[in-house]
């Protein structure tokens, strides 16, 4: 137990940063749910890194729920993708901007 | 015959059968609907004296509840019709129904015989009025008196305008309804006072508001009311009496809401008849009298009352001096004599008040049966000076007129005579006795303006009768006047013998000489409802607004109204008595214009609606355009205008929605971070 809480929140909030990032600068909507997995997954570092501190395995637990969702995220993400690719004919977000004023 | 009371309703409900019968059978009934209208009142009639008579026996007054439309939870409020039988509703269902049933049998020839069109709707509208007037007249509570007043109201605007297709009618119908829905919408307020304030608007009984209101001011009860504003029981009763007081001044014509009658004679002449003797403006005095127990604590009230009722008497008669036209003469002599009784009652002669009613009802609806028997003659003019010379062509419709005219004007023995002695005496012997210390000025000021307008009563009815009746024919109508039938020349009789004898029903002239026996009237209303009745309202008066009456002799003021009548006839007879009078009334000059304006009270009212509500309304209309309505639209025009421009951050692209997100969330971490303390 030679870690550190703190190192866990710097890793956690690099990877948050980095998908935010991600999510800020990509134009291709695949970069964006990779974005979207590390985001999410900072997230549940923080989660697991916070039950280890307290001895409490509720928040490990937290972190398998947040992966089942983070899956079931993926499926509709590829979905929408799907979509997007079919009425557009590409997977650039910055194209489809049809769904403005 | 305790059963007489059960057939009560039908006094009211048998004018609404012809009402019915004539509006939905008429045109196909010969005389269209006039039969059924007849027998209806007739049926009315008879059931009315059947009561009356029962009622002097030793039946005991009827009250009964006939139909309760709304009931509020626990003992709450509740609405009801019922009927109430005393002395003084038994004695005005004989006159309303007497008059009315007369009025229909001289319709026949006024009407009828004059070949008029749209008969079905004229005695429909007379059936309806008979109705709402009798059902009016047996109220149990203030609201179906209410009710039924307004019904009153609706009815004569219905017949006054009955030739709808001449421009005058239409109008003088549309004047009547509005002047006397003003003087209603106040009586509404009171009628809402009084049902906040007592809980009940029934007129007898331990629980009716006028019992209540004496408990409050009198005994030790009170604790049932509630009076607004923070004033005592007998100002808030002051209020509440001077409210439903607007709706009397509507109906009865007096100053200043007396405009509309005068214009009311475009109506078939029989409506007027109807109208000024028993129906519509009858009824403002009969709902004062009805609950004169609740006016008789309020000495201010009634001081107001005794006021109205002198200066109309008085301001009313001066203007009938200058008219031309047989029926406004009449009509301002109807707005002077409601006033008398408006003195009375004010001056705490009830009745007196009761007495004149009485006896006017007959000689006014004489007098107006007499002025249309001579319109009939005359092919429908009226002017007086294209008469002249008629009272050898129409002997009965001159004899009866004349009795009327005698009456009218107070010559002993006829009727109105006796009643208008004793309104006048009574109200003298108030204003001179002490109250409080002082004999009351505010009376004795009624009286004074009542005794002018006496002079000028006799002068104005006989100035009529000598230009009518009199003199030589001046036109060839006149010469040769269109005879009239039977049935003109009937109710015309059976009124004219009454305008000479109802007087003698209380005598209070001679109560000195014969004893207080023949004071058949006063008897009569000192029976009935315990707490309701005249001896009754002579303690109250005296407890409450702390009348008492002087010692006088009755004929020292009989003799002087006498006098005063005498000198007006005999000023009319030496200024329009000869064979081709002139018009004396011209050397007046202005006051003559003035008079013949009416003081120039209509032009007044409608500078009221013109000058001032008209301003005020399009200032209220300005005020709701622009500001109101100016900062609605100015709140939708910036939202428009505001998410017009927030739009534009609506890209489409979901980086820029991200970029928002984010930036938001960093400035709320830096806000939160600052509050806390972080730096």
């Amino acid at each position: 137990m030679a870690v550190l809480p703190e190192y866990y929140l710097l890793l956690s909030a690099a990877v948050f940063c980095i998908g935010l990032f991600g999510i800020l600068t990509r134009r291709n909507a695949l970069f964006f749910l990779m974005s979207v997995e590390l985001m999410l997954n900072a997230g549940n570092i923080n989660l697991v890194a916070f039950s280890l501190y307290y001895s409490n395995l509720t928040g490990q637990v937290f972190a398998l729920f947040t992966m089942a969702l983070a899956a079931a995220e993926v499926a509709i993400g590829i979905g929408i993708i799907l979509v997007l690719y079919r009425n557009f004919g590409d997977i650039d977000v910055t194209e489809a901007v049809t769904m403005r004023w | 015959m305790a059963g007489i009371f059960d057939y009560t309703p039908a006094i009211a409900l048998l004018p609404l059968a012809s009402f019915l019968i004539a509006l939905f059978l008429g045109p196909r009934m010969p005389k269209k609907g006039a039969l059924a209208g007849i027998l209806a009142t007739a049926g009315s009639l008879i059931l009315s004296v059947a009561t009356l008579v029962t009622l002097a026996g030793p039946a005991e007054p009827y009250h009964q509840q006939l139909y309760t439309f709304v009931t509020g939870a626990g003992d709450a409020v509740s609405l009801s019709f019922g009927i109430l039988i005393d002395p003084l509703s038994a004695l005005m269902l004989v006159i309303v129904s007497l008059i009315a049933f007369l009025v229909h049998v001289f319709s026949l020839g006024y009407m009828n015989d004059e070949g008029e069109i749209g008969l079905p709707r004229y005695y429909a509208g007379l059936g309806l009025f008979t109705f709402s007037m009798l059902s009016f007249v047996f109220a149990d509570n203030l609201l179906m008196a209410f009710m039924f007043f307004e019904l009153v109201g609706l009815c004569s605007f219905l017949l006054i305008g009955f030739w709808f297709r001449e421009e005058g009618p239409p109008s003088g119908a549309k004047k009547a309804f509005l002047v006397t829905r003003f003087g209603d919408y106040f009586f509404l307020i009171g009628v809402v006072a009084i049902f906040a304030t007592f809980g009940t608007t029934a007129f007898a009984g331990d629980h009716s508001f006028i019992h209540m209101a004496e408990q409050a001011v009198l005994g030790d009860g009170g604790s049932e009311i509630t009076t607004f504003f923070g004033l005592g029981p007998q100002a808030w009763f002051t209020v509440l009496g001077l409210l439903v007081l607007g709706g009397v001044l509507g109906k009865s014509a007096q100053f200043p809401l007396h405009t509309w009658l005068p214009d009311a004679m475009e109506g078939p002449t029989p409506v007027s008849a109807l109208i000024h003797a028993a129906t519509m403006v009858a009824a403002g005095v009969y709902l004062v009298a009805r609950m004169y127990g609740f006016y008789a604590l309020s000495p201010t009230a009634l001081a107001v009352i005794a006021l109205i009722g002198g200066f109309t008497a008085l301001f009313a008669a001066t203007m009938g001096v200058v008219k031309q036209e047989l029926k406004q003469v009449l009509a301002y002599s109807t707005i002077s004599q409601y006033g008398y009784m408006m003195l009375a009652l004010g001056g705490g002669g009830y009745v007196a008040a009761v007495f004149h009613l009485t006896t006017h009802a007959v000689f006014k609806a004489l007098l107006f049966l007499g002025a249309g028997s001579v319109i009939i003659a005359m092919h429908h003019n009226e002017n007086m000076w294209d008469m002249g010379g008629l009272k050898d062509r129409m002997r009965v419709t001159y004899l009866t007129f004349l009795s009327g005219s005698l009456a009218l004007a107070g010559i002993v023995p006829f009727a109105g005579f006796w009643s208008k002695d004793e309104v006048l005496f009574e109200t003298l012997i108030h204003g001179l006795g002490e109250a409080g210390g002082t004999s009351q000025p505010l009376l004795l000021l009624g009286f004074a303006m009542g005794l002018l307008a006496v002079f000028f009563t006799g002068f104005y009815t006989f100035r009529m009768v000598f230009l009518t009746f009199h003199g030589d024919p001046r036109t060839d109508t006149a010469r040769d006047p269109e005879p009239v039938r039977w049935n003109v020349k009937f109710p015309l009789a059976v009124l004219g013998v009454g305008a000479a004898v109802v007087g003698f029903v209380n005598m209070g002239l001679l109560k000195d000489v014969l004893g207080d026996s023949i004071l058949y009237l006063h008897t009569w209303l000192d029976g009935g409802v315990e707490g309701m009745n005249a001896h009754h309202y002579a303690d109250v008066l005296h407890e409450a607004a702390g009348y008492s009456a002087a010692s006088l002799s009755p004929f020292v003021s009989g003799a002087v109204s006498l006098g005063l009548a005498v000198l007006g006839v005999l000023v009319a007879w030496r200024l329009y008595g000869g064979a081709d009078p002139d018009p004396h009334m011209e050397r007046l000059g202005s006051a003559r214009t003035l008079l013949m304006n009416n003081y120039y009270q209509d032009e007044f009212q409608v500078w009221l609606a013109q000058g001032v509500t008209v301003p005020i309304a399009n200032a209220a209309n300005t005020f709701d355009q622009v500001v109101v309505d100016g900062v609605v639209n100015g709140v939708s025009t910036v939202s428009l205008f505001a998410g017009q421009r927030v739009r534009r951050i609506q890209s489409g692209v979901v980086t820029n929605y991200a970029m928002l997100l984010t930036i938001a969330f960093v400035i709320l971490l830096a806000f939160f971070a600052l509050i806390g303390g972080w730096f």
